[in-house]
């Protein structure tokens, strides 16, 4: 028992450092997928017929194909093509990134669809453009009742990111599997692994929540 | 009036909700063909009373006779057969959502009694033309209004035979132009001859119809007596009081 | 030349994937479904020390990366002596990590239900197991349809997965290929989509199972 534990005390520090670029897969992937979500969500509620055809197929691909054969697809495949020489981790940032999203414009689609018509329409008639509208109105209501469906995708990214493993990025599985092959210690150091990956989604979605506290209008109940 | 006992006897039902006593040792019995109405504050424990005679609230203490059988409750089969005896309609109608009008009057037919389907069918059609809803069978309670919700709710109650029905404030959560549609219904089984405890605030109507009038306050029963004693010249302080507050300034809708 | 090449070589590869893929997928749905129904109910109506279990089980195996899971089970068990095969160890991950996901749901449907109806299915005589059977599954399982259908549809995607263990499934058919001739983007254009049309019939068939199911009153339940 206490050799399992030295094995996991000793390898804690290397682990950890997993965990940074861990979280910087994360950040980016969501930072990614929230600069073309809001957008790809306005434009699938309020572009026109073709946008939105354009915007459905990206989702449906986004979703429909695995992480796994899309990081081979664009690491092997797309970027070596492309002759862009992109480390792994950047690789897989983006992917991730692009995967996140076509799910985070569904968030923010399903959200801006949830509110009252009226606000779109108390907007124009007060002379507003429609980006006016869209940017004063709809969006800041919009934005805070996608936080929750955003600190659930959070949890999804985080999970995913382990997957970079495969691709050879150095986070926290990558490294927790590099040890136990050396040491044996197999379960304790993967167990640790995970106990990782739970305090960071414990974390984030706890900081997301407070987030939602601090942004929150007042009576305003759903 | 019948020679033989009463049909339902209630002796010293006691219920406790941590400090609270809401039941404190209650009698009651209705013979056949009775129409007894509990009256009294909120909170008087009416609600808890009915519940505790089909024992969807255990009480603490007490005895309940059907026919001069004691009912025990610990005793699976007896209760669920005891149950279909003793009809209860709820102030929320309790409908099942994924079952239409019919299927909802059906299914007691077809899942506890074991009736066969065509016949179960026929019987759920009948009871819901008696309570003015055949036309109504294949919708589902998100497409009824609340007063057709509740007939429903009589009808499903009356396809399994009750001997008993007991009533939970079944009009309180009611619109008041839908009141009258269950107030029909529930005058037309009086007349019928059922057997019914009722607890309302339908004043007007229970000194129509009730045998008796039954006053609760805080867990007991303050006074019992015929509709015309209870309203106008109680015994009891406390009954007056409650009862000139009810039947006027408005008095009672029909 | 090359087509030849191709077909004779790529193709048969690539369908063995496929057929391990389905066989990691099928049984893997299928218990993981029992397991969130079993589990899902535990939550709601076990006793407090079985539901804690259940919950516990459900946060970990919610918590951990479905890859952490899958390396404890192919690498962490030969170290207490229990050996599994790539494939076993597969799809018992599989099972036990997207059991915990659906009995999320299975718990969201059994809550959704009114207490009312309850009351009223007692009163009218229903035994317990009546009750289940007649008033509880039939509306568990319209409410808890969308979300337990999505879960099927990811467990297809994250089925890939696999080959980080050593499954050679169609991922891991198209890697093993796509390294030997460094075709890596038609290959995996190809396996690309043929997961997108297995995701999308699965998708297609769960929308069409949600209308037959659907009854008026049950709309807003559904995401």
């Amino acid at each position: 028992m206490t050799a399992n534990l030295l094995a996991v005390l000793d390898a804690l520090p290397y682990l950890l450092q997993g965990g940074l670029v861990t979280i910087g897969l994360v950040v980016g992937a969501m930072g990614l997928g929230l600069v073309l979500g809001v957008p790809f969500a306005v434009g699938q509620v309020y572009g026109l017929p073709w946008v939105r055809r354009v915007i459905g197929f990206y989702v449906w691909f986004f979703r429909g194909v695995p992480l796994l054969v899309l990081l081979f697809l664009f690491y092997f495949g797309l970027f070596s093509l492309m002759n862009i020489n992109l480390s792994a981790f950047a690789a897989a940032l983006i992917v991730l990134g692009l995967i996140s999203a076509a799910y985070q414009s569904q968030i923010f689609r399903g959200a801006i669809l949830s509110l009252p018509e009226g606000q779109f329409k108390a907007a124009k008639a007060l002379g507003m453009s429609d980006t006016r509208a869209i940017l004063f109105v709809v969006l800041p209501q919009a934005l805070r009742l996608s936080l929750p469906g955003w600190s659930n995708e959070y949890s999804i990214v985080l999970k995913d990111s382990a997957v970079a493993y495969a691709l050879g990025v150095a986070e926290v599985m990558a490294r927790s599997h590099f040890v136990a092959s050396r040491t044996y210690y197999h379960m304790p150091l993967y167990f640790t692994a995970g106990l990782i990956f739970l305090c960071l989604t414990y974390f984030g979605t706890r900081g997301l929540r407070m987030l939602e506290e601090k942004v929150k209008i007042h009576g305003y109940s759903r | 009036m019948a020679e033989k006992g009463p049909v339902l006897r209630a002796e010293g039902l006691s219920k406790q909700y941590g400090a609270r006593q809401v039941l404190r040792g209650v009698s009651l019995s209705v013979n056949e063909g009775d129409l007894k109405v509990l009256i009294g504050p909120s909170g008087a424990g009416k609600s808890t009373l009915l519940q505790c005679i089909n024992f969807l609230v255990l009480p603490d203490k007490g005895q309940v006779f059907l026919d001069g059988r004691e009912i025990l409750h610990t005793r699976r089969k007896e209760l669920c057969a005891y149950r279909q005896k003793v009809g209860m309609i709820f102030q929320d109608f309790n409908l099942f959502d994924h079952l239409t009008a019919l299927g909802n009057v059906e299914i007691g037919l077809t899942r506890v009694r074991s009736m066969k389907k065509g016949a179960a069918r026929e019987r759920a059609v009948m009871e819901l033309e008696r309570v003015g809803l055949g036309e109504h069978a294949g919708k589902y309670p998100a497409q009824l209004s609340g007063g057709q919700k509740q007939r429903v709710s009589i009808a499903r109650a009356l396809a399994m035979d009750p001997k008993v029905m007991l009533l939970d404030e079944p009009t309180s959560a009611l619109d008041p132009e839908l009141i009258t549609e269950v107030l029909s219904v529930i005058r037309n089984l009086v007349s019928e001859g059922m057997t019914m405890i009722i607890a309302t605030h339908q004043i007007g109507f229970a000194g129509d119809l009730a045998n008796e009038i039954i006053f609760m306050e805080d867990g007991a029963i303050v006074e019992q007596g015929p509709p015309a004693k209870i309203l106008t010249r109680a015994d009891c302080e406390r009954t007056r009081e409650f009862c000139s507050k009810i039947t006027s300034p408005y008095g009672e809708s029909r | 030349m090359e087509e030849i090449f191709f077909i004779q070589e790529v193709v048969p590869a690539l369908l063995r994937g496929l057929l391990v893929s389905i066989q990691l997928i099928i049984p893997s749905a299928v218990a993981g479904l029992v397991i969130g129904i079993g589990v899902g109910g535990l939550r709601v109506y076990g006793q407090r020390w079985v539901a804690g279990l259940a919950d516990g089980y459900v946060a970990i195996f919610r918590g951990f990366p479905l890859v952490v899971q899958l390396f404890i089970w192919y690498f962490g068990l030969p170290h207490i002596g229990i050996y599994l095969t790539p494939f076993m160890a597969s799809v018992i991950g599989f099972s036990l990590c997207s059991g915990a996901y659906h009995s999320e749901y299975v718990r969201g449907a059994f809550l959704s239900i009114r207490r009312g109806q309850f009351h009223a299915a007692q009163a009218l005589g229903f035994s317990r197991f009546g009750m289940i059977r007649s008033i509880v599954l039939p509306q568990a399982l319209r409410l808890a349809l969308p979300g337990c259908g999505n879960e099927i549809i990811y467990l297809i995607k994250y089925s890939s997965l696999a080959y980080m263990i050593t499954c050679i499934e169609l991922t891991g058919e198209g890697k093993i290929i796509a390294s030997n001739t460094f075709k890596y983007m038609e290959i995996f254009l190809i396996i690309g989509a043929a997961y997108l049309i297995l995701t999308s019939v699965a998708g297609s068939l769960l929308h069409r199972l949600e209308k037959r199911l659907r009854l008026p009153g049950f709309e807003h339940y559904s995401r």
